[in-house]
């Protein structure tokens, strides 16, 4: 075994672990929560930088072959994903002393950073589950109401089934190719063989299901709701990307040939146009983002329909946008004691008048997240869609864009209730909490740059 | 190089603007006023001194800025001035400082974020008419959206809510379909030529199979003709007219509605002549039911913004007729009437917006004898109601004499070739002229003259404010319909170009 290599690649995992270790040693010797976060936010920044220095200098290595290894084309999705969790964590705080609470997000981190270096099977689904399986305990934790409870079971149930069948369309593919390594998975989507397609029909149920496609995606309004805000956040970009990224490592760089086209488009579309519609009715703030995240996988999904690197692009960039409004989104919202009460979306009426810089903040959340230019929203789902037309699927680019524009109504509904509607007499009043300025600071400052000049990003991809 | 820095900042003040009012601390309102009207008087002052520079004898962009915005996509933030755009691009500044200053006792509520906004409107519809690229103009494009819904929704009247929803549903519609067109044009560019480019000047050459031209044709027609609006995509224009405070109306009607005409002229017809061509017959039918529909819907309103509202659907239809005629005093016409329906649709905003101010009644059967008790004001009115008319010295009668002068030139000569109707079109449109005419000596009538009625009495005159707004509309209004030559000069060779283009032909060649 090469010691070195396996310490330098794994660099990030490994600061992710120690951090881990870290936590949980504290609490038994000191038992002072506050050190939990302190230490969780410290060891996610060198993971992060970590993994970002492994892409500058374009490290590539295999420390374990055939099962992990890495290189730019995953460096850089595990920095943007450290870098995003650092708000999340950040608008935790206030919400979760106990350390439980960060050693199991490190956790979760640990197992999306082994998903986008995974190169078998095996080594793919301990990443999905090793990243799922502490978000069951997050949704339950911190507040201990029957709501959680049921969101966590249904969670649990769903995500359970969506492990069995992952498992069984692995078990299929090793069936049919008698290999274990992901790079068998294009060979068999082309194959045609019914074995090989059975096994591909059932990983990419399975992906879905994690993602939250329609029709695979009841549970996720209930345990968005279910959760306390920062968890919802949390499972929102992290783990969506997470997903993404295993689907990505799934397809690889083969172009889609067109029958499998309708298998990864069609749902997709239907998810978009669903859960944009769905939104319409929510008065919860965070079923409301179950729902546009359910359309959001949508359109992460279709940029699978481009080819090569196109579609590496497309979801990277569609993931960093799409983070960072969503985290953006929920670190402005104000929270207050009363958790229920406060996630109802007539809670943000008036908002502007009593936050200006909150709404403001929202706003653009949501402005974005509808993919409205200049908001660098609009970029992300113009890559995405510019990468299917390309590829040749023009009726499901548009039938795409006309399922986005669907989405409209319900984002700029969260605006008008901010800016245009009488607050509320009982509306919270309480100050902004200064760990959410920051982290609303640090997910701002990126979106506006991204917004004058998307091409600096965009060009370096 | 000093000239297109200068379009630059007339481009970007806005924006700098916007982000000293952000700044701004809270209770300074009265400074907040007086900074945005400044910030929008040198504008005006920067766009005359660049107005006088543009050489109308060279054609083609002048004032040039291309730099690489996403090289990877092939898009350049790339704007200039062109004869299409210049007179555009100079009403836009011109109303600007008008806009502020008659929202000066309109607005208290939110002062700071009104002003932002209008900033905000102001930088989206200059990068409109300034972008030489698909993209950025697209960007553009939709960003006018957002500033629009917020204005509306937040200082309209009781229906805002609805009706700023309904505009912005609307015109967002239109917009998707357009995107999709867009990539699709960008990207059969690139495979014909292998670069990838949003260049205006690259997407116009590369050959278009009939079936592509009219899907994109199409798509981008209806993006434009909700913007226009054409008959029958124009149900939210009454309702956002209505709800939107003054400044907006003024906004609307003054400048937004021109994006729709600009389009068409600048992207969807040349861009895509055969298809155009094909449809011609629905085109000059369109426009001429939007003059005549307009004008008989206007006649029937007892509000008195929603006459107005109508009565803009029927001056932009001798826009669209103008433009579909292909004659070059018809484009020539439809441009001059584009800007002189800024001019004279915004001075009526403002004015319904002063007697508003004071009555706070828009019924037209509120008012009467306005001209025995607000002298001035009723003189101010009638001047307005004449160009509206289009009352020859006044900007109203070029534009529409000129439209209606091309579509005739266009039609007497196919209906030698046996095709009668345009020439039935031709007729029908000027028969807009006489209800134009009937509409608002109308209005004019009833609120101005008879016994006096006035909702809240006594009503004091238009103060020196006021009057310096509607002077300096009525000034422009004469200086355009009296010495139209220079600004026609300006728009002659780009008026030309497009004439051209839309009569060539992208087909592939056939297969020898």
């Amino acid at each position: 075994m090469n010691w070195q290599l396996i310490l330098t690649a794994m660099l990030p995992e490994h600061l992710l672990l120690v951090g881990m270790l870290a936590i949980l040693g504290l609490e038994i010797k000191s038992g002072r929560p506050r050190d939990g976060f302190a230490l969780a936010v410290l060891f996610t920044t060198a993971a992060a930088v970590a993994a970002f220095w492994l892409y500058a200098t374009g490290f590539t290595g295999a420390p374990f072959l055939h099962h992990f290894s890495v290189g730019p084309v995953a460096s850089l999705p595990k920095a943007v994903l450290l870098a995003l969790a650092i708000p999340v964590l950040l608008i935790s705080r206030d919400d979760f002393a106990e350390t439980p609470y960060y050693t199991l997000v490190l956790a979760s981190l640990y197992g999306a950073c082994l998903i986008i270096s995974s190169d078998s099977f095996p080594t793919l689904f301990l990443g999905i589950e090793i990243m799922s399986l502490p978000v069951y305990a997050l949704v339950l934790l911190g507040l201990m109401r029957a709501q959680s409870v049921e969101a966590a079971l249904k969670y649990l149930v769903l995500g359970g089934a969506a492990t069995a069948t992952l498992l069984m369309g692995i078990a299929f593919l090793y069936g049919w190719s008698g290999s274990l390594s992901i790079s068998a998975f294009p060979f068999a989507l082309a194959s045609g063989d019914p074995l090989a397609l059975a096994g591909v029909a059932l990983v990419t149920a399975a992906l879905f299901l994690k993602a939250a496609v329609v029709p695979f995606h009841a549970w996720a309004p209930d345990a968005y709701e279910g959760a306390s805000a920062p968890v919802t956040a949390y499972m929102a970009t992290i783990i969506k990307a997470g997903v993404l990224l295993a689907a990505l490592r799934v397809f690889g760089t083969m172009p889609v040939v067109a029958p499998v086209a309708g298998l990864i488009a069609v749902l997709p579309l239907v998810s978009m146009a669903w859960g944009n519609l769905a939104a319409i009715r929510q008065t919860s703030f965070r079923r409301m983002i179950a729902y546009s995240s359910i359309a959001h996988a949508g359109y992460l999904f279709y940029a699978l329909l481009g080819d090569g690197r196109g579609r590496w692009e497309a979801i990277v960039f569609y993931l960093i946008v799409y983070g960072l409004m969503n985290v953006l989104a929920f670190a402005a919202l104000p929270r207050g004691a009363d958790d229920e009460r406060q996630d109802r979306l007539d809670a943000l009426k008036g908002l502007y008048y009593r936050r200006p810089f909150a709404a403001m903040m929202i706003a653009i959340a949501m402005l974005s997240l509808a993919g409205l230019p200049p908001l660098p929203g609009f970029a992300a789902k113009f890559l995405v869609f510019k990468n299917v037309l390309a590829a040749g699927y023009t009726g499901y680019a548009v039938a795409g864009l006309v399922a986005s524009y669907l989405g409209l109504y319900f984002y700029l509904r969260v605006i008008q209730y901010m800016f245009m509607a009488e607050q509320e007499p009982t509306a919270a009043r309480g100050a902004p909490r200064r760990l959410a300025v920051v982290a609303s600071v640090l997910c701002l400052v990126p979106a506006i740059l991204l917004t004058f000049f998307p091409g600096w990003l965009i060009d370096r991809l | 190089m000093a000239e297109s820095t200068v379009l630059n900042l007339i481009l970007w003040l806005p924006v700098l603007g916007m982000v000293a009012l952000a700044l701004a601390p809270k209770g300074t309102d009265r400074a907040v006023r007086g900074f945005t009207f400044g910030v929008m008087v040198l504008q005006l002052a920067l766009t005359a001194w660049l107005y006088q520079r543009y050489d109308s004898s060279v054609a083609g962009l002048q004032f040039e800025t291309r730099i690489p915005w996403i090289a990877d996509w092939g898009v350049y933030y790339h704007v200039g001035l062109d004869g299409l755009n210049v007179l555009l691009v100079a009403l836009t500044a011109f109303l600007g400082p008008l806009v502020v200053a008659g929202a000066f006792t309109a607005i208290q509520k939110s002062v700071k974020l009104f002003y932002a906004m209008v900033f905000l409107i102001q930088f989206a519809m200059l990068g409109t008419f300034l972008a030489q690229d698909l993209f950025l103009f697209y960007v553009f494009w939709e960003a006018m959206l957002i500033p629009m819904f917020i204005m509306i929704g937040i200082w309209g009247g009781e229906r805002r809510i609805y009706a700023t929803l309904k505009f912005v549903l609307y015109t967002a519609f239109g917009s998707i379909l357009m995107l999709a067109a867009v990539i699709y044009l960008v990207w059969s560019q690139a495979e014909a030529t292998g670069a990838v480019s949003f260049s205006f000047a690259d997407l116009g050459s590369h050959p278009l199979s009939f079936g592509a031209q009219s899907w994109m044709l199409a798509a981008f027609a209806l993006s434009f003709a909700i913007k226009v609006p054409m008959v029958p995509l124009h149900t939210w224009l009454p309702d956002a007219h209505v709800e939107a405070p003054t400044a907006g109306s003024v906004i609307l009607a003054g400048v937004l509605l021109k994006m729709g005409t600009y389009g068409f002229m600048k992207l969807g017809f040349p861009l895509f002549p055969d298809a155009t061509r094909a449809v011609m017959p629905w085109l000059w039918t369109l426009s001429v039911v939007s003059i005549v529909y307009g004008a008989c819907l206007a006649l029937v309103q007892t509000d008195i913004k929603k006459v107005i509202a109508y009565s803009s659907i029927s001056h932009l239809g001798y826009v669209m007729l103008g433009l579909v005629s292909l004659d070059l005093i018809g484009i020539q016409g439809a441009i001059v009437q584009m800007v002189s329906h800024g001019l004279v649709a915004g001075g009526l905003f403002t004015m319904v917006g002063m007697i508003y101010e004071r009555c706070h009644s828009r019924e037209i059967a509120a008012y009467g004898g306005l001209a025995k008790i607000l002298p001035v004001y009723s003189v101010f009115f009638v001047i307005l109601t004449l160009a509206s008319i289009g009352l020859p010295t006044t900007s109203g009668f070029t534009g529409e004499f000129m439209a209606l002068l091309g579509a005739f030139n266009a039609a007497w000569p196919q209906y030698q070739a046996g095709q009668a109707l345009p020439l039935v079109m031709a007729v029908l449109a000027v028969t807009g002229v006489v209800l134009g005419a009937l509409y608002m000596l109308w209005l004019a009538q009833r609120m101005l003259f008879g016994e006096v009625k006035a909702p809240h009495q006594p009503v004091g005159d238009l103060v020196a404010r006021e009057k310096a707004i509607l002077v300096a509309l009525v000034v422009a209004i004469f200086a355009l319909g009296l010495f139209p030559q220079g600004p026609l000069a300006k728009t002659e060779l780009a008026a030309r170009d497009y004439q051209q283009r839309v009569l060539s032909s992208r087909l592939p060649e056939a297969a020898p």
